[in-house]
């Protein structure tokens, strides 16, 4: 298991990023992704990432995951350049949870031994019962969960990297209305039993709303607004806030 | 069986003819391959018999070196043009295919299992460059297949601190088999479903089965060495090309 940094400074951002950019080659050209985004993430906060289709949010995610490559800017975790750790411990400290889960064959608990196959005994237990996952789907066969289901395993497995962030791409979006709640109310439940900080992508700025902390607006790969949820996705002070609000950029 | 002549020759293409007949009465449009794969392989290998004439009369190690390194780029063309994605597979089957095949080569020679001659050294590298071309080509096929269709499970992997080399390591290890599974699937009907070629052509020229025998089992563990390594060392510069230093998936 990848072991928390202890020696992270609580006074400075767990997570910042420094004109963080990104482009893409497309059929047209070079097309920029991630444009000179600047922000501190503070440690144990949570944070909302919303913005129309193509603003940049997954592939926002998917840098400070370092499963992409900058093209240009830089990403600090707890001060510390990440092109100065080693890529493999530093996702375990940054997890990542993908849209569409991915669950590797077998069971549940092989899954969560898949993050780390050295937990200590009794953490599956432990982990399952964190995303209320019942002992009994434990040596289940993941084939025969349902989305929901799976989505909390895979939450599950993250966790037990013993994560210090915790970026969620758009986790609900597969989901029931039902199950959509429920994840929420689970990912508030986890940050407030371990001190994570989250960062969600979400296409609704209404799930912002019941997520609480801050939101970010991007829109073409740029922050345009940051601020309270309420504050940014009620009243706007920009421009590209005011049109995303009245659902113009959607 | 005597030497054939080239009336037994003109006469064989009887069957030729009736091949292509049975194939135009089914209307599979394979008439005109057939026909042009006949004559190919009257002028290839009536050529291939000249040089090895000259090979043999001229015993020259400098000839014999030739000889294999033009087999092993044509084989190579040949594997790479069966790839789908095709860019850089000429250089990876050619290297995978110089290892597989010398070292397998150099190994009978150093284990004096065969004499440093042309009539030894030339056929055993042709059975081994073939076999070699056709393991390289399937292997990097579901290599490449492979990986573009598990992006999800890949990048799962990643996210979760793995190295590229565990998170890719099932495929690369499907691949391989995949190389290797026609060695495999002969030794295990080898003598019972069918009589090899080398064997069948000992017994034609006239030797006892026995000793016939014997050289095909030595064949037989000569093409596993080959196509072994060969499907390794394919799979492992192939998969090098789908992932950046820093544990990303291209």
């Amino acid at each position: 298991m990848a072991k928390r940094n202890s020696s992270l400074n609580t006074d400075i951002p767990i997570l910042e990023t420094v004109r963080l950019s990104r482009s893409v080659r497309d059929g047209s050209g070079t097309k920029s992704v991630v444009d000179h985004f600047s922000f501190s993430f503070e440690k144990g906060c949570i944070y909302t990432i919303i913005g129309p289709s193509g603003a940049g949010k997954s592939s926002l995610l998917r840098l400070l995951n370092r499963l992409d490559e900058p093209t240009d800017g830089e990403i600090l975790f707890g001060g510390k350049n990440t092109r100065e750790y080693s890529p493999c411990p530093l996702r375990c400290l940054i997890g990542y949870l993908f849209q569409t889960p991915y669950l590797f064959p077998k069971t549940v608990r092989d899954n969560f031994l898949y993050a780390d196959s050295e937990l200590p005994s009794g953490t599956v237990e432990s982990l399952a019962e964190q995303v209320q996952i019942p002992s009994s789907m434990i040596d289940r066969d993941v084939e025969t969960l349902s989305i929901g289901e799976k989505q909390r395993v895979a939450l599950a497995r993250l966790l037990a990297t013993d994560p210090e962030v915790v970026l969620l791409d758009e986790p609900t979006s597969a989901l029931d209305p039902s199950y959509t709640e429920s994840i929420e109310k689970l990912v508030k439940d986890i940050i407030s039993r371990r001190t994570l900080t989250v960062i969600m992508v979400t296409h609704h700025p209404e799930q912002a709303l019941r997520m609480g902390g801050e939101t970010i607006l991007m829109v073409a790969g740029r922050l345009v607004e940051s601020g309270p949820c309420e504050k940014v996705i009620t009243d706007p002070q920009s421009e590209a806030g005011r049109l995303y609000k009245a659902k113009q950029l959607k | 069986m005597t030497s054939p002549t080239i009336t037994q020759v003109l006469l064989s293409l009887v069957l030729v003819a009736i091949s292509i007949a049975v194939a135009r009465w089914w209307r599979i449009p394979v008439a005109k391959d057939m026909a042009l794969g006949s004559v190919r392989t009257f002028v290839q290998l009536i050529a291939v018999g000249y040089a090895l004439e000259l090979i043999f009369d001229l015993e020259s190690l400098w000839l014999i070196a030739l000889a294999i390194l033009i087999m092993i780029t044509v084989g190579a063309h040949a594997a790479s043009s069966r790839i789908k994605q095709s860019e850089g597979a000429f250089q990876i089957t050619f290297a995978a295919m110089i290892v597989g095949s010398l070292f397998t080569l150099v190994a009978m020679l150093l284990l004096d299992i065969i004499p440093l001659e042309a009539r030894y050294v030339i056929p055993l590298a042709g059975m081994i460059i073939s076999n070699s071309m056709n393991a390289s080509a399937l292997a990097i096929d579901r290599l490449v297949s492979d990986i573009q269709s598990n992006r999800p499970a890949i990048e799962t992997a990643l996210s979760l601190g793995k190295s590229w080399r565990v998170a890719s390591g099932k495929f690369q290890r499907d691949a391989a088999t995949t190389g290797m599974i026609s060695i495999l699937n002969f030794m295990k009907t080898v003598g019972i479903v069918a009589l090899p070629g080398a064997m069948t052509g000992m017994i034609l020229a006239g030797a006892e089965p026995l000793e016939a025998v014997l050289l095909q089992v030595i064949v037989a563990y000569m093409l596993l060495s080959s196509v072994t390594i060969t499907s390794i060392v394919a799979v492992e510069l192939t998969v090098r090309r789908f992932f950046t230093p820093f544990h990303q998936l291209r």
